[in-house]
């Protein structure tokens, strides 16, 4: 009972500041103050009238876009490469695509800025994309490394000795084992790119992204049309893990199949 | 059996290659930056100890540093024993999904508009300060809720405890029910329970949780420098400035790495607090003790 209470006082603090965000984006009147008097749609007006969002909110949507299929082809391939690779092999893939995770944006993001300099690359939305993709693929790479742990290696060879062939082999038995925490992680890495604001800060050169946009909301003034857009936005991410979480419960009903095989 | 290595060579090769460009070399280049020297707004390679050497003899740097840790501590220690007892909830009580939903949508909300529903929460008409006035708590608002290290505290254990509960969760997730009900049975308190037999087993993977959570805090400049007023003076702070304002690269590549060797040392003296505490030595009892079973 205790248990259960101090869960929900923490659940509370979590949600609850996000909460009065999206309370507040309806309010009439710009002040944070309760009672609120009046409801009104006018900060959203606002903000669809507002062209230089449009452009930020159309690059980050390119940049995600662009990140998710990245990622996803890189792991991919990283993943099947998981499955044949010895210990060594293994290894050398853990440390180059699972390290970065242990490192901050910041790190990475000056470290990226300092290569990009020094080679002469002008910083633009695909300096941007690049980078994303070095905080993305890790992520996957951790979840693909649970998932795989769980892959028997036996039952590619027990499709192949029943006379599958090596395409069939791949469509009947690997694919439906690692497609749907791949597909997920794709998703997320493009939730993980829409706002990705540290890394981005330094890579960006010129090009405002939806994060650095609202930065430069934040860093003017405290202004009730941040409520709106943040609003917006946190709709946007739980439309995003709603997908990646329906894609990945797909899970179970691979499993099943993938025994059947077996 | 070799020509599947191959392949899995091949097939690896376009992510390690992405890697050892975009990871490992930036990597690199910023340490070898880091014994350069820059003089009127060029860069040139050098090899000093001039830029470490000038760091850790500068007052304010050592000042902003400890500053960085303390946040980083503080951050990683509460987020840990709050997600706490939402993980042991959620792994042995009940598997409730809409609460993991929740937490990983928590996670991945904006990271800006989390810290800025803080700075609206705490500021000066905000919303606190509103509630604390309507119910004749305090007769003038309170200034001092943001711009504050309570705020920074508050406002960085909000952004980064989701984070934490998964990775505890992922730690607590490998130890059975069972092992915590044959304690239970044994007249073990529910506190003596978790003491003895899920805290040993899951140490590695709390300093895990508990390293990770540092790193993040301790090396974020956004959440100091817009909830901490003049008490969110970081390293990371300096270190982006040197890199966007004044443009010293090479004194800020060097200011990363001391920050990089200072976590390290922490990670190192956190595992041997553990071990010196008994706590991941007792780990392998527990082990040995599920085997005899």
């Amino acid at each position: 009972m205790i248990l259960r209470i101090t869960v929900y006082l923490i659940l509370a603090f979590l949600l609850i500041p996000l909460a009065l965000i999206v309370l507040f984006s309806f309010n009439a009147s710009p002040s944070f103050t309760f009672p609120i008097t009046g409801y009104s749609m006018r900060w959203y007006a606002q903000i669809f009238s507002d062209p230089q969002l449009g452009s930020a909110l159309w690059k980050s949507f390119w940049i995600a876009t662009l990140t998710a299929i990245i990622t996803f082809l890189l792991g991919a391939a990283a993943s099947l490469a998981w499955l044949r690779l010895g210990r060594k092999g293994r290894t050398v893939l853990e440390i180059l695509c699972i390290t970065p995770i242990a490192l901050p944006g910041l790190f990475l993001g000056v470290s990226l800025l300092v290569l990009a300099s020094q080679v002469g690359v002008q910083l633009s939305m695909i300096t941007i994309v690049l980078s994303h993709v070095v905080l993305a693929l890790p992520m996957l790479m951790i979840a693909m490394r649970a998932r795989l742990a769980l892959f028997d290696p036996n039952l590619e060879e027990a499709s192949r000795d029943l006379g599958a062939s090596q395409v069939l082999t791949f469509r009947r038995v690997t694919l439906p084992l690692i497609a749907p925490t791949l597909i997920s992680c794709a998703v997320l890495s493009f939730a993980l790119s829409f706002d990705e604001f540290v890394v981005t800060a330094f890579v960006s050169g010129t090009e405002t992204t939806l994060p650095m946009y609202i930065w430069s909301m934040m860093r003017r003034t405290v202004t009730p049309l941040i409520n709106a857009i943040s609003t917006l936005a946190m709709v946007f991410t739980i439309a995003i893990i709603s997908i990646a979480l329906a894609i990945a419960a797909m899970k179970r009903a691979t499993n099943l199949s993938s025994r059947d095989v077996a | 059996m070799v020509s599947s290595q191959k392949t899995g060579g091949f097939l690896a090769a376009p992510a390690v290659t992405y890697m050892v460009i975009f990871f490992v070399a930036p990597s690199l280049l910023l340490f070898s930056y880091s014994f350069w020297t820059a003089s009127s707004f060029r860069i040139v390679p050098d090899f000093v100890l001039t830029n470490y050497l000038s760091s850790i003899q500068s007052l304010l740097f050592l000042k902003v540093t400890l500053n960085a840790l303390l946040i980083g501590l503080v951050t990683a220690t509460v987020s840990v024993l709050l997600s706490l007892p939402i993980a042991y909830y959620l792994t042995y009580v009940t598997r409730s999904k809409l609460i993991f939903y929740l937490i990983l949508i928590t996670w991945f909300s904006s990271y800006l508009v989390r810290i800025y529903a803080w700075r609206t929460l705490l500021g000066t008409n905000g919303l606190l300060n509103a509630a604390l006035l309507q119910l004749g708590i305090i007769s003038t608002p309170i200034e001092a809720f943001l711009f504050s290290p309570f705020a920074v505290g508050v406002t960085l254990v909000h952004i980064y405890l989701p984070f934490a509960v998964l990775m505890v969760i992922s730690a607590m997730s490998e130890i059975k029910k069972e092992l915590i009900e044959a304690s239970r049975d044994l007249g073990t308190s529910p506190i003596g329970a978790f003491m003895r037999v899920v805290a040993p087993n899951a140490a590695q993977g709390l300093i895990g949780a508990f390293m990770l959570t540092f790193i993040l805090a301790a090396s974020d400049y956004v959440t100091p420098q817009m909830v901490g007023g003049s008490s969110g003076q970081t390293t990371g702070l300096l270190i982006a400035d040197q890199f966007r304002k004044t443009g010293n690269w090479p004194l800020g590549a060097a200011q990363a790495f001391i920050m990089f060797a200072l976590s390290i040392l922490i990670y190192l003296i956190i595992t041997a607090l553990a071990r010196a505490s008994g706590l991941t030595r007792s780990r392998k009892s527990t082990t040995i003790l599920t085997q005899d079973k």
